[in-house]
C-alpha cells in the first residue's frame, strides 16, 4: 500500500520474495524524510534481501534525504542484504557525484540492471 | 507555531522602498518546521528563475537554501516548545544573488547536535558541504543572541 504526504509518495512493490521496490515520486526532504525511513525500516523488519529504491520520479532530494539513503544501506548491509538506487534523474545524480556518495551507493540505470 | 507566512518584494522592513541602492530586496519569513522549507524554495525558484541563471544553477540555489532552512529546523527539533523563525532575505543585484537565511535557534554543541537520527554521520556536516559546493560564497555566523546566519552567494556569471 502506498504511503503520503502533501509531497512525497513512496510505493512499495513485490519482485520476489526476497525483493522489494520502493517506488518514490515528489521531494525527498526534512519534511518527508521521515516518511522515506518508516518504509525502508519497514522493509528491513521485513527480512528483504533486495530492496531497489527507484528514484526516477524525485524532483529533490537533500541532505536529509541522502541521510536516510545511508541509513537504509547499511541498515541492509547489517541483515545481509543489499539497498540498491535505480534510475536517479541527472540532477539526483549529480548530488551523488559531488558528495562522493556515488562510491556508497550502488546505482543502475534500471530495474533490471539492479537485479543482475 | 502560528504557520504564519510572510513575503514581501522589494520593501525590508521599515524601508518602505522597492529598491534600495541600487539593490532590489525579496524578503520572506517562515515558520522554523519542516512543512514550511519547501515555501521557502518556492520563493527561491521565483527569484532566481528570473536572473539568467541556468536550470542547474537555479537548482544548486534552492538546494542551498533548503540546506540553510534545514539546519535551522533540525537544530529547532532539540528545543520543546521553541516557536522559532526564518528569515530570508534575497537582494538580487546584476552580477550576484545573495541570501541571507536567518533564524534564532539556539545552536548546539557537537553531541546534540549528532544525538538524533540512527545514519552514524550527521546529516547536518552534508548539508554544510552540499552548500559550499552549490553556491560561490557561504558564510555561517552564529548569532549574539541566540541563532545563526548563513549567507549565501551566487554570481550570475559562470566565470565568477
Amino acid at each position: 500500500m502506498e504511503t503520503t504526504n502533501m509531497n512525497l509518495k513512496v510505493t512499495p512493490r513485490s519482485l520476489d520474495n526476497d525483493t522489494r521496490v520502493l517506488d518514490l515520486e515528489g521531494e525527498v526532504d526534512v519534511y518527508t524524510a521521515p516518511l522515506l525511513r518508516q518504509e525502508i525500516m519497514d522493509q528491513v523488519d521485513a527480512g528483504v534481501k533486495r530492496l531497489l529504491v527507484n528514484l526516477a520520479k524525485v524532483e529533490y532530494l537533500d541532505s536529509t534525504g541522502l541521510g536516510i539513503l545511508i541509513g537504509g544501506v547499511k541498515r541492509m548491509r547489517e541483515q545481509g542484504g543489499v539497498l540498491r538506487l535505480v534510475a536517479p534523474p541527472p540532477r539526483i545524480t549529480r548530488i551523488f557525484d559531488i558528495t562522493g556518495l556515488n562510491r556508497i551507493f550502488e546505482v543502475h540505470a534500471t530495474e533490471a540492471e539492479a537485479l543482475a | 507555531m502560528t504557520g504564519d507566512v510572510a513575503l514581501s518584494e522589494g520593501m525590508p522592513s521599515g524601508s518602505g522602498r522597492p529598491v534600495i541602492n541600487g539593490t532590489a530586496v525579496v524578503t520572506l519569513t517562515i515558520p522554523c518546521a519542516p512543512e514550511y522549507v519547501g515555501t521557502a524554495r518556492l520563493a527561491i525558484l521565483g527569484v532566481a528563475g528570473r536572473m539568467g541563471f541556468s536550470y542547474d544553477q537555479i537548482e544548486d540555489i534552492r538546494l542551498a537554501v533548503g540546506e540553510a532552512c534545514t539546519n535551522a529546523i533540525e537544530r529547532a527539533g532539540h528545543v520543546p516548545g521553541l516557536d522559532a523563525g526564518i528569515n530570508i532575505r534575497c537582494e538580487i543585484q546584476a552580477e550576484r544573488l545573495t541570501i541571507e537565511i536567518e533564524d534564532n535557534v539556539p545552536t548546539m554543541n557537537g553531541d546534540a547536535a549528532g544525538a538524533e537520527g540512527e545514519e552514524d554521520f550527521s546529516t547536518q556536516e552534508l548539508g554544510a558541504v552540499l552548500m559550499e559546493i552549490l553556491v560561490d560564497e557561504v558564510a555561517i555566523d552564529t548569532l549574539p543572541g541566540g541563532g545563526t546566519r548563513a549567507r549565501l552567494v551566487k554570481y550570475t556569471a559562470d566565470n565568477a
